[in-house]
């Protein structure tokens, strides 16, 4: 190859240097060709420019009074190959195209400040009995203690409620990044719901979004209770990963292959937190205060205090995946159809007694699940004929460690339990949850949907100790939980509704509820496009 | 090995100099627009169908797997596609077609705008502030957009930027040999009544009387109360009233049964494959219904 270099040069030395010399004939009958060629691309170009001051001529006759902004009046012909160098952040060179405006948009969007929406949503809700969790359900929620995360859900209790006031910041950073924060005010508190940055620039299909944010598996978790089609999430939402879905820190890199199909792969490292499928209580010590009599009878405070002698794993400790694929059906019909699925090296409980007695739960996680999207847009006025048919299955495993100690002083603790066979031994739990839905445009502004609730088709919790006839491995098989719920939503236009359901709980134990829900969901400001 | 790389090399930049420069068009008409300027050198994807409002469609995955291989979109601008194109281009992946880059061309921003700084309140309906978008219904303006389109177009093929600037001319030039007959033909209209601002541009090209709106506030389907209003308002006068195809036809014809007059209704985009000859069509066709 070496070889093959030096001796193009050197021919290309001679060559020069002989035209250099002694221009031939041939050599100088190119030179006019090549001329005269000039010549002529000269004059098509004066053709050009001629015909383009005619135009521009008649067109400011025809409109002499109005004004025409610098902005409306490009000239990319100049812009090109002019440029600053070639910036290795910036593939696609955003900086020497930025300056004239005519790539830009038409926008009222106010110049430099982000786009700023207020949803608010206020709820009556009256339930005939008690709603509680399904049968199988209720750990890592039930036990109000030490999940640190005591935030305001998106649970609903009787009576008038003001759920949230929804306060939400999109806008561009620079031309590499954007950010959206999403806040969620209530009366008594204020969460950050969202709050991430997500990537402008990257070439080949690629884009990574960081910060908080609902993570992409299946297709109801990313949505904000203004996307909902029903007052509440459906329990698989709730159950399988948390009051607020499964939201969480992290970074996520997603992938849109440039196939005329829509396929996206995505990835996500999260810190794992969310109560369903990454509960996290880390190490530390477990504290218990007491007053108990003194030598002379009197109140004396003692504090009790050990290690829990749970693993404290920094994060990331929840790893997500997911795919999703959507065919092109024309115009009228969609289909989106995805898998997901994920793995939390850390699954943790624990549960205080005042008793003394601490149980505590150290283990791994797992979960695979699909999901499925239909619409059908009419083209009706607002909405009017439009359908929407949505399902969504998960499937959970939490395999864990329990252990069962009591304080036998002020800082020990000591299994409890036979000598032979103490209490402690592994927990581990199969369940699954799916709900479907379906929503029709029956009149403009109408629209009207039922859904169905199913978790615990799936609900085993299985133990290796001993049970009371000393008979090792406990199976506890419950069954499976219902939720039928109806609901009418009337939508004066995009950015308000009113909505009306009703939902009958039909739980495994025999309990069952009726629950009689309102709901009015305003949208204030610049929203955001919504997402498919 | 290294001449054989060499050569696929060299025939691989062949082969992007030859190959199409691939438009995105939000709409049919701008989709027209595009194959009308750039011929058989562009190939042009189009991601609204003609007979929806495009005020409120829904950001769907085809349209986001169309924009990931886009060189270039052709989108209307001013806000009409808002509710959409935004979720779309968010859910692309594709920088390159990203508003600011050369790959976005908006028309809004090609020509100058009518009904624009209208206050931003939406108790006056689903208003445009940053102007009337639907500047599609002027083919002057359209003329405009094209030869900007040319300009960009011959960014992404230098080799035909020459062709494509003729295109454009040649629409140019029937535009204003339309416009002009189209005046006389209107020449004495009684003026119309449409349903929404989506017509404003041609009867301010034409000089036609805009007599009203069906909607009592752009984006509000019409109320009993406000057709009542436009009745009285409008009783005893000539005119007519026409509205798009997707647009419902109630009102209309509770207006024409009431005033004596005749309702008529038209497709406002040309078929999702629409070329120059149909949009001149499209656009006469609402022409000769000021006079009908």
């Amino acid at each position: 190859m070496k070889h093959l270099m030096l001796w193009a040069m050197a021919g290309i030395f001679f060559a020069s240097a002989a035209t250099a010399d002694e221009p031939s004939i041939g050599e100088l009958m190119r030179k006019i060709e090549a001329l005269e060629e000039r010549e002529q691309e000269r004059q098509a170009r004066i053709d050009r420019l001629e015909a383009e001051l005619a135009a521009e001529r008649d067109r400011q006759e025809r409109e002499p009074r109005r004004e025409r902004e610098p902005a409306t009046t490009p000239a990319p012909s100049s812009m090109v190959g002019t440029g600053p160098q070639r910036d290795p952040l910036d593939p696609v060179p955003a900086r020497q195209r930025a300056a004239p405006a005519a790539t830009g948009e038409v926008t009222s969007g106010t110049a430099f400040n982000p786009a700023i929406s207020v949803i608010l949503d206020t709820t009556y809700a009256h339930f005939s009995s008690e709603v509680e969790e399904p049968p199988g359900f209720d750990f890592g929620h039930g036990h109000g203690h030490g999940h640190g995360h005591g935030g305001h859900g998106h649970g609903i209790s009787e009576g008038f409620n003001l759920r949230e006031a929804e306060i939400t910041f999109t806008g561009t950073i620079d031309p590499y990044f954007d950010m959206m924060v999403m806040a969620s005010v209530t009366s008594s508190d204020i969460e950050l719901e969202e709050a991430f940055i997500t990537t402008r620039a990257l070439p080949a299909g690629l884009q990574v979004k960081a910060g908080k944010f609902l993570s992409d598996v299946g297709y109801i978790n990313k949505q904000h209770i203004h996307d909902w089609f029903f007052v509440d999430q459906p329990w698989m939402r709730e159950l399988m990963f948390g009051d607020e879905g499964l939201s969480e820190v992290g970074v996520q890199l997603s992938w849109l292959a440039p196939t005329t199909t829509y396929t996206r792969f995505g990835i996500e490292v999260l810190e794992g937190n969310s109560a369903g499928i990454a509960n996290f209580e880390g190490g530390g010590r477990h504290e218990m205060v007491t007053v108990l009599p003194g030598a002379n009878n009197e109140p004396q405070r003692n504090r009790w205090r050990a290690d829990k002698n749970l693993r404290d794993r920094d994060g990331p400790r929840l790893f997500t995946g997911f795919v999703k694929w959507a065919p092109d059906l024309g115009f009228d019909h969609a289909i989106q159809l995805g898998a997901f699925g994920g793995y939390g090296r850390v699954w943790q409980n624990e549960a205080g007694h005042s008793s003394g007695r601490l149980e505590t739960w150290d283990g791994n996680s797992e979960f695979i699940g699909g999901d499925f999207v239909y619409k059908y847009s009419r083209g009706g006025v607002m909405g009017h004929g439009n359908f929407v048919l949505q399902a969504e299955y998960v499937y959970r495993r939490i395999d864990a460690e329990y252990q069962s100690r009591q304080f036998t002083d002020f800082s020990t603790l000591t299994l409890t339990g036979p000598a032979n066979d103490p209490d402690i031994r592994n927990q581990n739990w199969r369940q699954d949850a799916f709900y479907t839905q379906g929503v029709y445009g029956f009149a403009p502004r109408w629209n009207a949907g039922l859904r169905i609730d199913g978790v615990g088709l799936t609900n085993r919790a299985f133990d290796d100790g001993r049970d009371t006839l000393g008979r090792r491995g406990m199976l506890d098989d419950l069954g499976a939980s219902w939720r039928y719920s109806g609901q009418i939503t009337y939508a004066p236009t995009e950015f308000s509704r009113l909505r009306g359901q009703i939902s009958y709980n039909d739980y495994d134990d025999g309990h069952s509820a009726w629950q009689f829900m309102l709901q009015f969901n305003m949208s204030l400001g610049v929203h955001g496009a919504h997402a498919f | 090995m290294k001449k054989l790389l060499f050569s696929l090399f060299l025939g691989l930049l062949a082969f992007q100099a030859a190959a199409e420069v691939r438009v995105v068009a939000t709409v049919p008409n701008m989709g027209m627009l595009a194959r009308a300027i750039g011929g058989d050198a562009v190939q042009v994807t189009v991601l609204a169908p003609p007979d929806r409002d495009a005020h409120y469609l829904e950001a769907r995955p085809s349209m986001m797997a169309a924009l990931r291989r886009a060189d270039l979109l052709v989108a209307v601008g001013a806000e009409l596609e808002v509710g959409w194109l935004p979720a779309a281009l968010q859910g692309a992946h594709n920088p390159r077609v990203r508003p600011g880059r050369s790959g976005y061309f908006e028309g809004a921003a090609q020509v100058s705008l009518i009904q624009v700084g209208g206050a931003a309140d939406r108790a006056l309906g689903d208003v445009h502030p940053a102007g009337n978008p639907h500047y599609y219904f002027d083919p002057l303006r359209m003329a405009e957009v094209g030869h900007a389109l040319a300009r960009r177009l011959g960014e992404f093929d230098p080799a035909n930027a020459d062709r494509f600037e003729a295109n454009a001319e040649r629409f140019a030039e029937r535009a204003r040999e339309e416009v002009e007959r189209w005046r006389s033909q209107a020449d004495g209209a009684p003026g119309a009544v449409f349903y929404h601002k989506d017509a404003d541009y041609l009867t301010e090209l034409l000089d036609v009387p805009l007599l009203g709106y069906l909607e009592p506030l752009p984006g509000i389907p019409p109320t009993a109360r406000h057709l009542r209003e436009l009745v009285s308002t409008l009783r005893g006068r000539e005119g007519v009233i026409i509205h798009a195809d997707f647009q419902p036809a109630e009102g209309a014809e509770f207006l024409a049964r009431e005033l004596g007059w005749t309702a008529q209704q038209f497709p406002n985009q040309v078929a999702i494959d629409g070329d120059k000859g149909d949009y001149f069509a499209l656009v006469q066709r609402w022409v000769e219904a000021f006079t009908n």
